[in-house]
Protein backbone atom coordinates (compact mmCIF):
# COMPACT_ATOMS: atom_id res chain seq x y z
CA UNK A 1 0.00 0.00 0.00
CA UNK A 2 2.33 2.72 1.31
CA UNK A 3 5.52 1.31 -0.83
CA UNK A 4 2.88 2.51 -3.68
CA UNK A 5 2.53 5.95 -2.41
CA UNK A 6 6.66 5.63 -2.16
CA UNK A 7 6.86 4.32 -5.86
CA UNK A 8 4.93 7.38 -7.09
CA UNK A 9 6.95 9.51 -4.93
CA UNK A 10 9.64 9.08 -6.31
CA UNK A 11 8.78 8.93 -10.00
CA UNK A 12 7.16 12.93 -8.92
CA UNK A 13 10.27 13.89 -7.55
CA UNK A 14 12.56 12.81 -10.02
CA UNK A 15 10.36 14.66 -12.43
CA UNK A 16 10.93 17.83 -10.00
CA UNK A 17 14.29 17.23 -10.41
CA UNK A 18 14.32 17.02 -14.23
CA UNK A 19 13.19 20.95 -13.84
CA UNK A 20 14.06 22.10 -10.35
CA UNK A 21 13.60 25.85 -11.97
CA UNK A 22 10.12 26.30 -11.31
CA UNK A 23 9.42 25.99 -7.58
CA UNK A 24 12.23 28.63 -7.50
CA UNK A 25 10.10 31.00 -9.19
CA UNK A 26 7.17 30.69 -6.60
CA UNK A 27 9.21 31.82 -3.90
CA UNK A 28 10.50 34.66 -5.69
CA UNK A 29 6.96 36.41 -4.42
CA UNK A 30 7.59 35.65 -0.86
CA UNK A 31 10.89 36.99 -1.02
CA UNK A 32 10.19 40.22 -2.78
CA UNK A 33 7.63 41.20 0.21
CA UNK A 34 10.04 40.29 3.12
CA UNK A 35 12.62 42.68 1.29
CA UNK A 36 10.45 45.41 0.03
CA UNK A 37 7.11 45.06 2.24
CA UNK A 38 8.32 44.20 5.85
CA UNK A 39 10.39 47.39 6.25
CA UNK A 40 7.11 49.13 6.08
CA UNK A 41 5.48 47.60 9.51
CA UNK A 42 7.89 48.89 11.54
CA UNK A 43 5.25 51.02 13.06
CA UNK A 44 2.34 48.37 13.49
CA UNK A 45 4.54 45.68 15.17
CA UNK A 46 4.64 46.51 19.51
CA UNK A 47 8.68 46.82 19.52
CA UNK A 48 8.87 47.60 15.90
CA UNK A 49 12.48 46.08 15.99
CA UNK A 50 13.58 43.81 13.03
CA UNK A 51 13.21 41.15 14.74
CA UNK A 52 9.32 41.35 15.91
CA UNK A 53 8.37 42.43 12.43
CA UNK A 54 10.25 39.48 10.66
CA UNK A 55 8.31 36.90 13.51
CA UNK A 56 5.36 38.25 12.89
CA UNK A 57 5.38 38.51 9.00
CA UNK A 58 7.49 35.46 7.90
CA UNK A 59 4.94 32.75 8.79
CA UNK A 60 1.65 34.99 6.39
CA UNK A 61 4.66 35.02 3.34
CA UNK A 62 5.72 30.99 3.67
CA UNK A 63 1.87 30.56 3.94
CA UNK A 64 1.54 32.47 0.79
CA UNK A 65 3.58 30.36 -1.47
CA UNK A 66 1.75 27.15 0.46
CA UNK A 67 -1.39 28.62 -0.90
CA UNK A 68 -0.10 29.61 -4.09
CA UNK A 69 1.77 27.03 -4.95
CA UNK A 70 0.05 24.49 -3.91
CA UNK A 71 -3.74 25.19 -5.21
CA UNK A 72 -2.46 25.42 -8.46
CA UNK A 73 -1.34 21.42 -8.16
CA UNK A 74 -4.38 19.82 -9.46
CA UNK A 75 -4.03 21.81 -13.15
CA UNK A 76 -1.37 18.64 -13.49
CA UNK A 77 -3.50 16.22 -12.79
CA UNK A 78 -6.31 17.09 -14.85
CA UNK A 79 -3.23 16.85 -17.61
CA UNK A 80 -3.50 12.98 -16.48
CA UNK A 81 -6.69 12.89 -16.90
CA UNK A 82 -6.58 13.74 -20.80
CA UNK A 83 -3.60 11.77 -21.49
CA UNK A 84 -4.82 8.83 -20.05
CA UNK A 85 -2.32 8.42 -17.19
CA UNK A 86 -4.75 8.24 -14.53
CA UNK A 87 -7.17 5.89 -16.47
CA UNK A 88 -3.99 3.86 -16.92
CA UNK A 89 -2.96 4.13 -13.36
CA UNK A 90 -6.50 3.17 -11.94
CA UNK A 91 -6.70 -0.17 -13.63
CA UNK A 92 -3.23 -1.09 -12.71
CA UNK A 93 -2.75 -3.02 -9.35
CA UNK A 94 -1.72 0.67 -7.43
CA UNK A 95 -3.38 0.96 -4.27
CA UNK A 96 -5.48 3.79 -5.17
CA UNK A 97 -4.91 6.30 -2.41
CA UNK A 98 -1.65 6.48 -3.48
CA UNK A 99 -2.09 8.13 -6.86
CA UNK A 100 -2.64 11.14 -4.78
CA UNK A 101 -1.03 10.79 -1.98
CA UNK A 102 2.45 9.94 -3.64
CA UNK A 103 1.63 13.35 -5.64
CA UNK A 104 1.03 15.54 -2.49
CA UNK A 105 3.77 14.62 -0.87
CA UNK A 106 5.86 15.58 -3.48
CA UNK A 107 4.26 19.27 -3.45
CA UNK A 108 4.81 19.06 0.12
CA UNK A 109 8.50 18.03 0.21
CA UNK A 110 9.03 21.19 -2.44
CA UNK A 111 6.89 23.75 -0.21
CA UNK A 112 9.49 22.49 3.20
CA UNK A 113 12.34 23.12 0.73
CA UNK A 114 10.91 26.51 -0.41
CA UNK A 115 10.03 27.44 3.12
CA UNK A 116 13.28 26.28 4.34
CA UNK A 117 14.95 28.63 1.99
CA UNK A 118 12.50 31.88 3.49
CA UNK A 119 13.43 30.93 6.61
CA UNK A 120 17.13 31.26 5.67
CA UNK A 121 16.38 34.75 4.10
CA UNK A 122 14.79 36.13 6.90
CA UNK A 123 17.37 34.52 9.55
CA UNK A 124 19.66 37.05 6.92
CA UNK A 125 17.64 39.99 7.40
CA UNK A 126 17.89 39.77 11.23
CA UNK A 127 15.42 37.11 12.43
CA UNK A 128 16.11 34.65 15.22
CA UNK A 129 14.49 31.23 15.84
CA UNK A 130 15.10 28.43 17.85
CA UNK A 131 15.66 25.41 15.78
CA UNK A 132 12.74 23.28 16.99
CA UNK A 133 10.29 26.04 16.18
CA UNK A 134 11.85 26.31 12.45
CA UNK A 135 11.30 22.28 12.11
CA UNK A 136 7.48 22.80 14.05
CA UNK A 137 6.88 25.45 11.11
CA UNK A 138 8.49 23.28 8.56
CA UNK A 139 5.86 20.35 9.85
CA UNK A 140 2.95 22.91 9.69
CA UNK A 141 3.91 23.71 6.09
CA UNK A 142 4.09 20.14 4.70
CA UNK A 143 0.58 20.36 6.01
CA UNK A 144 -0.96 22.97 4.18
CA UNK A 145 1.03 21.50 1.03
CA UNK A 146 -0.83 18.35 1.73
CA UNK A 147 -3.71 20.19 2.48
CA UNK A 148 -3.76 22.62 -0.27
CA UNK A 149 -2.24 20.17 -2.91
CA UNK A 150 -5.05 17.22 -2.26
CA UNK A 151 -7.49 19.98 -2.02
CA UNK A 152 -6.47 21.15 -5.58
CA UNK A 153 -6.22 17.63 -6.66
CA UNK A 154 -9.86 16.64 -5.39
CA UNK A 155 -11.43 19.61 -7.41
CA UNK A 156 -9.42 19.12 -10.39
CA UNK A 157 -10.69 15.60 -10.64
CA UNK A 158 -13.86 16.93 -10.00
CA UNK A 159 -14.52 19.40 -12.36
CA UNK A 160 -12.17 18.54 -15.27
CA UNK A 161 -11.88 21.82 -16.59
CA UNK A 162 -8.75 24.00 -16.39
CA UNK A 163 -11.03 27.45 -17.17
CA UNK A 164 -13.39 26.80 -14.44
CA UNK A 165 -10.12 25.95 -12.08
CA UNK A 166 -8.50 28.52 -12.75
CA UNK A 167 -11.31 30.88 -11.82
CA UNK A 168 -12.32 29.11 -8.63
CA UNK A 169 -8.72 28.66 -7.47
CA UNK A 170 -8.15 32.43 -7.55
CA UNK A 171 -11.92 32.59 -6.39
CA UNK A 172 -10.48 31.48 -3.15
CA UNK A 173 -7.01 32.46 -3.04
CA UNK A 174 -7.84 35.98 -2.41
CA UNK A 175 -10.57 36.26 0.11
CA UNK A 176 -8.47 32.65 2.63
CA UNK A 177 -5.29 35.34 2.08
CA UNK A 178 -6.99 38.83 3.67
CA UNK A 179 -9.06 36.80 6.14
CA UNK A 180 -6.45 34.92 7.64
CA UNK A 181 -4.75 37.82 8.43
CA UNK A 182 -1.24 36.70 6.16
CA UNK A 183 -0.05 40.20 6.07
CA UNK A 184 -0.87 41.44 9.23
CA UNK A 185 -2.68 39.81 12.28
CA UNK A 186 -6.62 40.27 11.63
CA UNK A 187 -6.10 40.79 16.05
CA UNK A 188 -5.68 44.53 15.00
CA UNK A 189 -9.13 44.81 13.06
CA UNK A 190 -12.23 44.18 14.28
CA UNK A 191 -13.91 42.31 16.25
CA UNK A 192 -15.67 40.62 13.30
CA UNK A 193 -12.82 40.15 11.11
CA UNK A 194 -11.55 37.66 13.66
CA UNK A 195 -14.85 36.29 14.16
CA UNK A 196 -14.74 35.31 10.08
CA UNK A 197 -11.59 34.63 10.14
CA UNK A 198 -12.03 31.40 12.61
CA UNK A 199 -13.58 29.84 9.88
CA UNK A 200 -10.59 30.19 7.67
CA UNK A 201 -7.77 27.26 8.53
CA UNK A 202 -4.98 29.53 7.31
CA UNK A 203 -5.89 31.79 9.60
CA UNK A 204 -4.84 28.76 12.55
CA UNK A 205 -2.00 28.20 10.52
CA UNK A 206 -0.50 31.75 10.31
CA UNK A 207 -1.28 32.22 14.15
CA UNK A 208 0.86 28.96 14.93
CA UNK A 209 3.13 30.08 12.69
CA UNK A 210 3.38 33.74 14.47
CA UNK A 211 3.55 32.09 18.20
CA UNK A 212 6.40 30.07 16.71
CA UNK A 213 8.75 32.68 15.66
CA UNK A 214 7.93 34.48 19.13
CA UNK A 215 9.27 31.73 20.42
CA UNK A 216 5.98 30.81 22.34
CA UNK A 217 6.04 27.45 22.23
CA UNK A 218 3.29 26.69 24.76
CA UNK A 219 0.55 28.71 22.92
CA UNK A 220 -2.43 26.55 22.08
CA UNK A 221 -2.54 27.68 18.95
CA UNK A 222 0.18 25.61 17.51
CA UNK A 223 -1.66 21.81 19.14
CA UNK A 224 -4.98 23.72 17.47
CA UNK A 225 -3.36 24.31 14.16
CA UNK A 226 -1.46 21.06 14.13
CA UNK A 227 -5.17 18.92 14.86
CA UNK A 228 -7.22 20.96 12.49
CA UNK A 229 -4.53 20.17 9.67
CA UNK A 230 -4.34 16.80 10.34
CA UNK A 231 -7.95 16.35 9.92
CA UNK A 232 -8.31 18.60 7.16
CA UNK A 233 -5.93 17.13 5.09
CA UNK A 234 -7.48 13.32 6.14
CA UNK A 235 -11.03 14.61 4.51
CA UNK A 236 -9.68 16.23 1.27
CA UNK A 237 -7.68 13.01 0.88
CA UNK A 238 -10.45 10.97 0.84
CA UNK A 239 -12.38 13.56 -0.97
CA UNK A 240 -9.80 13.39 -3.70
CA UNK A 241 -9.65 9.34 -3.77
CA UNK A 242 -13.24 9.33 -4.44
CA UNK A 243 -13.17 11.86 -7.22
CA UNK A 244 -10.66 9.53 -8.55
CA UNK A 245 -12.89 7.08 -8.50
CA UNK A 246 -15.70 8.56 -10.58
CA UNK A 247 -13.32 9.51 -13.22
CA UNK A 248 -14.69 6.34 -15.29
CA UNK A 249 -18.31 7.02 -14.41
CA UNK B 1 -12.37 -18.23 -21.96
CA UNK B 2 -10.50 -15.62 -21.10
CA UNK B 3 -14.06 -13.25 -20.96
CA UNK B 4 -17.26 -13.73 -20.93
CA UNK B 5 -19.56 -10.73 -20.71
CA UNK B 6 -23.29 -10.58 -20.41
CA UNK B 7 -26.09 -8.47 -20.89
CA UNK B 8 -23.25 -5.60 -20.08
CA UNK B 9 -24.54 -2.08 -19.94
CA UNK B 10 -24.30 1.47 -19.49
CA UNK B 11 -26.03 4.79 -19.06
CA UNK B 12 -24.48 7.83 -18.63
CA UNK B 13 -25.98 10.50 -16.56
CA UNK B 14 -24.58 13.89 -17.18
CA UNK B 15 -26.08 16.60 -15.16
CA UNK B 16 -28.67 16.46 -13.35
CA UNK B 17 -32.52 15.29 -14.62
CA UNK B 18 -34.09 13.36 -16.77
CA UNK B 19 -33.34 13.93 -20.76
CA UNK B 20 -29.90 13.43 -19.59
CA UNK B 21 -29.09 10.11 -20.26
CA UNK B 22 -26.81 8.51 -22.33
CA UNK B 23 -27.04 4.47 -23.02
CA UNK B 24 -23.35 3.76 -24.32
CA UNK B 25 -23.68 0.16 -24.09
CA UNK B 26 -27.36 -1.64 -24.19
CA UNK B 27 -26.53 -4.85 -23.52
CA UNK B 28 -23.02 -6.21 -24.66
CA UNK B 29 -22.44 -9.96 -24.58
CA UNK B 30 -18.86 -11.47 -24.88
CA UNK B 31 -16.83 -14.84 -25.11
CA UNK B 32 -13.22 -13.93 -25.78
CA UNK B 33 -11.69 -17.42 -25.90
CA UNK B 34 -7.70 -17.97 -24.10
CA UNK B 35 -5.44 -16.58 -26.73
CA UNK B 36 -7.88 -15.13 -29.66
CA UNK B 37 -6.96 -11.53 -31.13
CA UNK B 38 -10.25 -10.48 -31.11
CA UNK B 39 -11.91 -7.44 -32.74
CA UNK B 40 -15.04 -4.80 -31.36
CA UNK B 41 -15.50 -2.95 -34.62
CA UNK B 42 -17.78 0.07 -34.74
CA UNK B 43 -18.54 3.85 -35.81
CA UNK B 44 -17.29 6.22 -33.29
CA UNK B 45 -19.57 6.68 -30.53
CA UNK B 46 -21.12 3.18 -30.83
CA UNK B 47 -20.07 2.06 -27.45
CA UNK B 48 -16.88 0.71 -28.05
CA UNK B 49 -14.84 2.42 -25.66
CA UNK B 50 -17.12 2.04 -22.80
CA UNK B 51 -17.52 -1.60 -23.48
CA UNK B 52 -13.34 -2.08 -23.25
CA UNK B 53 -13.49 0.04 -19.81
CA UNK B 54 -15.98 -1.56 -18.35
CA UNK B 55 -14.32 -4.90 -19.17
CA UNK B 56 -10.97 -2.75 -17.91
CA UNK B 57 -12.38 -2.00 -14.24
CA UNK B 58 -12.33 1.68 -15.15
CA UNK B 59 -16.01 2.28 -15.88
CA UNK B 60 -18.57 0.54 -13.21
CA UNK B 61 -21.35 -1.38 -15.37
CA UNK B 62 -25.12 -0.11 -14.97
CA UNK B 63 -26.33 -3.91 -15.15
CA UNK B 64 -25.21 -6.97 -16.54
CA UNK B 65 -21.87 -9.12 -15.04
CA UNK B 66 -18.41 -9.95 -16.64
CA UNK B 67 -15.96 -12.49 -15.93
CA UNK B 68 -12.56 -11.63 -17.22
CA UNK B 69 -9.95 -14.45 -16.53
CA UNK B 70 -12.40 -15.90 -14.63
CA UNK B 71 -12.70 -12.93 -12.11
CA UNK B 72 -16.11 -10.79 -11.74
CA UNK B 73 -15.12 -7.26 -12.98
CA UNK B 74 -16.99 -5.33 -9.95
CA UNK B 75 -16.95 -7.94 -7.28
CA UNK B 76 -12.78 -8.86 -7.74
CA UNK B 77 -11.38 -5.90 -9.36
CA UNK B 78 -8.35 -5.98 -7.66
CA UNK B 79 -7.68 -9.55 -9.62
CA UNK B 80 -8.87 -8.35 -12.88
CA UNK B 81 -6.43 -5.76 -12.78
CA UNK B 82 -3.33 -8.19 -12.19
CA UNK B 83 -4.96 -10.02 -15.75
CA UNK B 84 -5.03 -6.94 -17.76
CA UNK B 85 -2.65 -4.83 -19.35
CA UNK B 86 -4.94 -1.68 -20.41
CA UNK B 87 -4.05 0.61 -23.68
CA UNK B 88 -6.37 3.99 -23.83
CA UNK B 89 -7.16 5.57 -26.66
CA UNK B 90 -5.27 8.32 -25.47
CA UNK B 91 -1.94 6.28 -24.52
CA UNK B 92 -1.19 7.21 -20.96
CA UNK B 93 2.56 8.00 -21.45
CA UNK B 94 3.50 11.00 -19.19
CA UNK B 95 4.46 13.65 -21.41
CA UNK B 96 6.83 15.09 -19.24
CA UNK B 97 8.93 12.42 -18.28
CA UNK B 98 11.11 9.75 -20.18
CA UNK B 99 9.45 7.05 -21.31
CA UNK B 100 11.66 4.53 -19.74
CA UNK B 101 10.38 6.20 -16.22
CA UNK B 102 6.94 5.14 -17.57
CA UNK B 103 8.07 1.89 -18.18
CA UNK B 104 9.75 1.34 -14.84
CA UNK B 105 6.99 3.01 -12.85
CA UNK B 106 4.48 0.47 -14.40
CA UNK B 107 6.94 -2.47 -13.82
CA UNK B 108 7.25 -1.72 -9.77
CA UNK B 109 3.09 -1.29 -9.33
CA UNK B 110 3.03 -4.72 -10.65
CA UNK B 111 5.34 -5.75 -7.59
CA UNK B 112 8.52 -5.88 -9.54
CA UNK B 113 11.95 -5.25 -8.15
CA UNK B 114 14.09 -2.03 -9.10
CA UNK B 115 16.62 -4.32 -11.04
CA UNK B 116 13.62 -6.76 -12.38
CA UNK B 117 11.57 -3.55 -13.41
CA UNK B 118 14.88 -1.93 -15.25
CA UNK B 119 15.26 -4.91 -17.00
CA UNK B 120 11.49 -5.62 -18.38
CA UNK B 121 12.31 -2.28 -19.74
CA UNK B 122 14.68 -2.59 -21.35
CA UNK B 123 13.54 -6.17 -22.79
CA UNK B 124 10.50 -4.30 -24.20
CA UNK B 125 12.30 -1.32 -25.27
CA UNK B 126 14.18 -3.81 -27.65
CA UNK B 127 11.21 -5.78 -28.76
CA UNK B 128 9.51 -2.37 -29.85
CA UNK B 129 12.58 -1.22 -31.11
CA UNK B 130 12.28 1.94 -28.90
CA UNK B 131 16.08 1.25 -26.95
CA UNK B 132 17.31 5.14 -28.14
CA UNK B 133 15.03 7.14 -27.09
CA UNK B 134 13.88 5.93 -23.75
CA UNK B 135 15.77 8.37 -22.10
CA UNK B 136 13.77 11.12 -24.14
CA UNK B 137 11.02 13.13 -22.74
CA UNK B 138 7.69 11.08 -24.29
CA UNK B 139 6.58 14.24 -25.46
CA UNK B 140 9.15 14.40 -28.10
CA UNK B 141 8.44 11.58 -29.77
CA UNK B 142 7.00 10.97 -32.56
CA UNK B 143 2.85 9.25 -32.38
CA UNK B 144 4.28 5.86 -33.69
CA UNK B 145 7.13 5.79 -31.42
CA UNK B 146 4.77 7.02 -28.22
CA UNK B 147 1.99 4.73 -29.44
CA UNK B 148 4.79 1.60 -29.10
CA UNK B 149 5.85 3.25 -25.70
CA UNK B 150 1.86 2.81 -24.79
CA UNK B 151 1.30 -0.63 -26.02
CA UNK B 152 4.59 -1.30 -24.23
CA UNK B 153 3.90 -0.49 -20.45
CA UNK B 154 0.13 -2.35 -21.40
CA UNK B 155 2.53 -5.41 -21.32
CA UNK B 156 5.06 -4.64 -18.67
CA UNK B 157 3.57 -7.56 -16.22
CA UNK B 158 3.20 -9.90 -19.33
CA UNK B 159 -0.48 -9.99 -18.53
CA UNK B 160 -2.64 -12.54 -20.34
CA UNK B 161 -4.59 -10.12 -21.56
CA UNK B 162 -4.15 -7.06 -22.69
CA UNK B 163 -6.80 -4.53 -24.29
CA UNK B 164 -5.76 -1.74 -26.87
CA UNK B 165 -8.69 0.80 -27.80
CA UNK B 166 -8.47 2.29 -31.47
CA UNK B 167 -4.81 1.16 -31.28
CA UNK B 168 -3.77 2.75 -34.54
CA UNK B 169 -6.58 5.53 -34.66
CA UNK B 170 -3.93 8.46 -35.93
CA UNK B 171 -1.14 6.67 -37.26
CA UNK B 172 0.40 6.17 -40.65
CA UNK B 173 0.37 3.24 -42.82
CA UNK B 174 3.90 2.81 -42.29
CA UNK B 175 3.09 2.38 -38.31
CA UNK B 176 -0.43 0.75 -38.60
CA UNK B 177 1.63 -2.01 -40.29
CA UNK B 178 4.46 -2.10 -37.98
CA UNK B 179 1.75 -2.38 -34.95
CA UNK B 180 -0.24 -5.08 -36.57
CA UNK B 181 2.81 -6.88 -36.54
CA UNK B 182 3.42 -6.23 -32.82
CA UNK B 183 0.05 -7.78 -32.66
CA UNK B 184 0.32 -10.75 -34.35
CA UNK B 185 3.80 -11.54 -32.35
CA UNK B 186 1.53 -10.95 -28.96
CA UNK B 187 -0.91 -13.91 -30.48
CA UNK B 188 2.26 -16.18 -31.12
CA UNK B 189 2.84 -15.83 -27.91
CA UNK B 190 -0.47 -16.57 -26.38
CA UNK B 191 -1.20 -13.44 -24.97
CA UNK B 192 -5.05 -12.62 -25.89
CA UNK B 193 -6.29 -9.41 -27.19
CA UNK B 194 -9.17 -7.69 -27.02
CA UNK B 195 -9.06 -4.41 -29.39
CA UNK B 196 -11.57 -1.66 -30.49
CA UNK B 197 -11.08 -0.58 -33.67
CA UNK B 198 -13.56 1.75 -36.73
CA UNK B 199 -11.04 0.53 -39.45
CA UNK B 200 -12.22 -2.41 -41.78
CA UNK B 201 -9.02 -3.23 -42.69
CA UNK B 202 -8.12 -3.72 -39.05
CA UNK B 203 -10.23 -5.76 -38.04
CA UNK B 204 -10.11 -8.25 -41.10
CA UNK B 205 -6.55 -8.38 -40.94
CA UNK B 206 -5.88 -8.51 -37.82
CA UNK B 207 -8.54 -10.47 -35.90
CA UNK B 208 -10.14 -13.80 -35.57
CA UNK B 209 -13.15 -13.27 -34.42
CA UNK B 210 -15.07 -9.64 -34.36
CA UNK B 211 -18.17 -8.33 -32.87
CA UNK B 212 -20.00 -5.23 -34.95
CA UNK B 213 -21.00 -2.82 -32.30
CA UNK B 214 -23.99 0.04 -33.54
CA UNK B 215 -25.71 2.13 -31.20
CA UNK B 216 -24.31 0.18 -27.97
CA UNK B 217 -25.53 -3.24 -29.28
CA UNK B 218 -23.81 -5.87 -31.35
CA UNK B 219 -25.46 -6.25 -34.46
CA UNK B 220 -23.45 -9.22 -35.73
CA UNK B 221 -20.86 -11.65 -34.79
CA UNK B 222 -18.33 -14.45 -36.21
CA UNK B 223 -14.84 -14.87 -38.00
CA UNK B 224 -14.49 -12.19 -40.13
CA UNK B 225 -14.79 -14.71 -43.64
CA UNK B 226 -18.19 -16.17 -42.24
CA UNK B 227 -19.71 -12.67 -41.71
CA UNK B 228 -18.39 -12.02 -45.16
CA UNK B 229 -19.77 -15.53 -46.34
CA UNK B 230 -22.89 -14.34 -44.96
CA UNK B 231 -23.32 -11.47 -46.80
CA UNK B 232 -22.35 -13.00 -50.32
CA UNK B 233 -19.04 -13.66 -52.04
CA UNK B 234 -18.31 -10.47 -54.26
CA UNK B 235 -20.07 -7.45 -54.93
CA UNK B 236 -20.87 -5.76 -57.98
CA UNK B 237 -20.78 -2.00 -57.25
CA UNK B 238 -22.88 -0.05 -60.38
CA UNK B 239 -23.37 3.45 -61.33
CA UNK B 240 -26.29 4.22 -63.65
CA UNK B 241 -26.44 7.44 -65.48
CA UNK B 242 -30.03 7.55 -64.91
CA UNK B 243 -33.17 5.48 -63.78
CA UNK B 244 -31.88 4.07 -60.93
CA UNK B 245 -34.93 2.40 -59.46
CA UNK B 246 -35.20 0.65 -62.91
CA UNK B 247 -31.56 -0.64 -62.68
CA UNK B 248 -32.21 -1.80 -59.26
CA UNK B 249 -35.38 -3.96 -59.55
CA UNK B 250 -33.51 -5.21 -62.83
CA UNK B 251 -30.75 -6.41 -61.04
CA UNK B 252 -32.77 -7.95 -58.09
CA UNK B 253 -34.72 -9.93 -60.43
CA UNK B 254 -31.44 -11.84 -61.81
CA UNK B 255 -31.56 -15.03 -60.01
CA UNK B 256 -27.58 -15.43 -59.56
CA UNK B 257 -27.95 -11.72 -57.29
CA UNK B 258 -28.55 -12.39 -53.77
CA UNK B 259 -29.52 -8.84 -52.81
CA UNK B 260 -29.54 -5.31 -54.25
CA UNK B 261 -28.69 -2.22 -51.97
CA UNK B 262 -28.58 1.11 -52.61
CA UNK B 263 -26.35 3.41 -51.25
CA UNK B 264 -26.94 6.89 -52.82
CA UNK B 265 -26.15 6.69 -56.43
CA UNK B 266 -24.58 2.87 -56.06
CA UNK B 267 -26.26 0.22 -56.46
CA UNK B 268 -24.37 -2.93 -54.75
CA UNK B 269 -25.04 -6.63 -55.91
CA UNK B 270 -24.42 -9.23 -54.22
CA UNK B 271 -23.74 -12.37 -55.46
CA UNK B 272 -21.82 -15.33 -54.87
CA UNK B 273 -19.87 -16.12 -57.78
CA UNK B 274 -18.63 -12.43 -59.13
CA UNK B 275 -16.71 -13.44 -62.15
CA UNK B 276 -19.00 -15.36 -63.69
CA UNK B 277 -22.13 -13.27 -62.64
CA UNK B 278 -20.42 -10.11 -64.32
CA UNK B 279 -21.31 -10.68 -67.60
CA UNK B 280 -25.01 -11.54 -66.92
CA UNK B 281 -25.07 -8.08 -65.12
CA UNK B 282 -23.76 -6.21 -67.93
CA UNK B 283 -26.20 -7.83 -70.85
CA UNK B 284 -29.15 -7.07 -67.94
CA UNK B 285 -28.38 -4.01 -68.07
CA UNK B 286 -27.68 -3.38 -71.61
CA UNK B 287 -30.58 -5.53 -72.61
CA UNK B 288 -33.01 -2.39 -71.23
CA UNK B 289 -30.62 0.37 -72.57
CA UNK B 290 -29.43 1.57 -69.32
CA UNK B 291 -26.37 3.76 -69.91
CA UNK B 292 -23.39 2.10 -67.32
CA UNK B 293 -20.62 5.49 -65.73
CA UNK B 294 -19.11 2.61 -63.95
CA UNK B 295 -18.61 -0.81 -62.86
CA UNK B 296 -16.45 -2.70 -60.36
CA UNK B 297 -16.26 -5.84 -59.25
CA UNK B 298 -14.98 -6.68 -55.67
CA UNK B 299 -14.90 -9.23 -52.62
CA UNK B 300 -17.51 -8.76 -50.12
CA UNK B 301 -16.00 -6.57 -47.06
CA UNK B 302 -17.01 -5.97 -43.36
CA UNK B 303 -18.40 -2.63 -44.88
CA UNK B 304 -20.55 -4.95 -46.23
CA UNK B 305 -21.38 -6.89 -43.38
CA UNK B 306 -22.23 -3.41 -41.19
CA UNK B 307 -24.09 -2.23 -44.19
CA UNK B 308 -26.30 -5.48 -44.58
CA UNK B 309 -26.83 -5.02 -40.74
CA UNK B 310 -27.46 -1.11 -40.28
CA UNK B 311 -28.62 0.00 -43.65
CA UNK B 312 -25.36 2.18 -43.22
CA UNK B 313 -21.69 2.40 -44.71
CA UNK B 314 -19.61 2.26 -41.68
CA UNK B 315 -17.75 4.97 -43.55
CA UNK B 316 -20.81 7.36 -43.44
CA UNK B 317 -21.46 6.08 -39.94
CA UNK B 318 -19.79 8.85 -37.55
Amino acid sequence: MFKDATLVLGYELRGLLRNPIWPLFGILQPILYLAFFAPLLGSTVPGGSDQEVLAMFTPGMMLMIALFGSMFAGFSVMNDTRNGVLERLVVSQIWRPAIILGRVLKDAVALVIQAAIIIAISIALGLRVTLLAALLMLGLMALTGLLAGSFSYALALSIRDENAMSQIVQFLAMPLTLIAGLFLPVSLGPGWLGTIAQFNPLYYAVEAGRSLFRGDLGATTIPLAFAIFVVLCALTLIWSVRSLRRLGT
Amino acid sequence: MIIEAHELRKTFVSGRGKGNEVEAVRGIDLEVADGEVFAVLGPNGAGKTTTVRMLATFTPPTSGRALVNGFDIVKQADKVRASIGYVSQSGGVDDLAPAIENLMLAGRIAGMSKAQAKARAEELMEIFALGEIGNRPARTLSGGQKRRFAVAIGLVAAPPLIFLDEPTTGLDPQNRANLWEEVRKLRAQGTSVLLTTHYLDEADALCDRLVIVDHGRIVAEGTPEALKKEVAGDVVTVKVADRIEQARALLSAEPYVREVVQEDDLLRAYLDDGERGLPSVLRALDRDGLVIQSITLSRATLDDVFLKHTGRSLRDAA
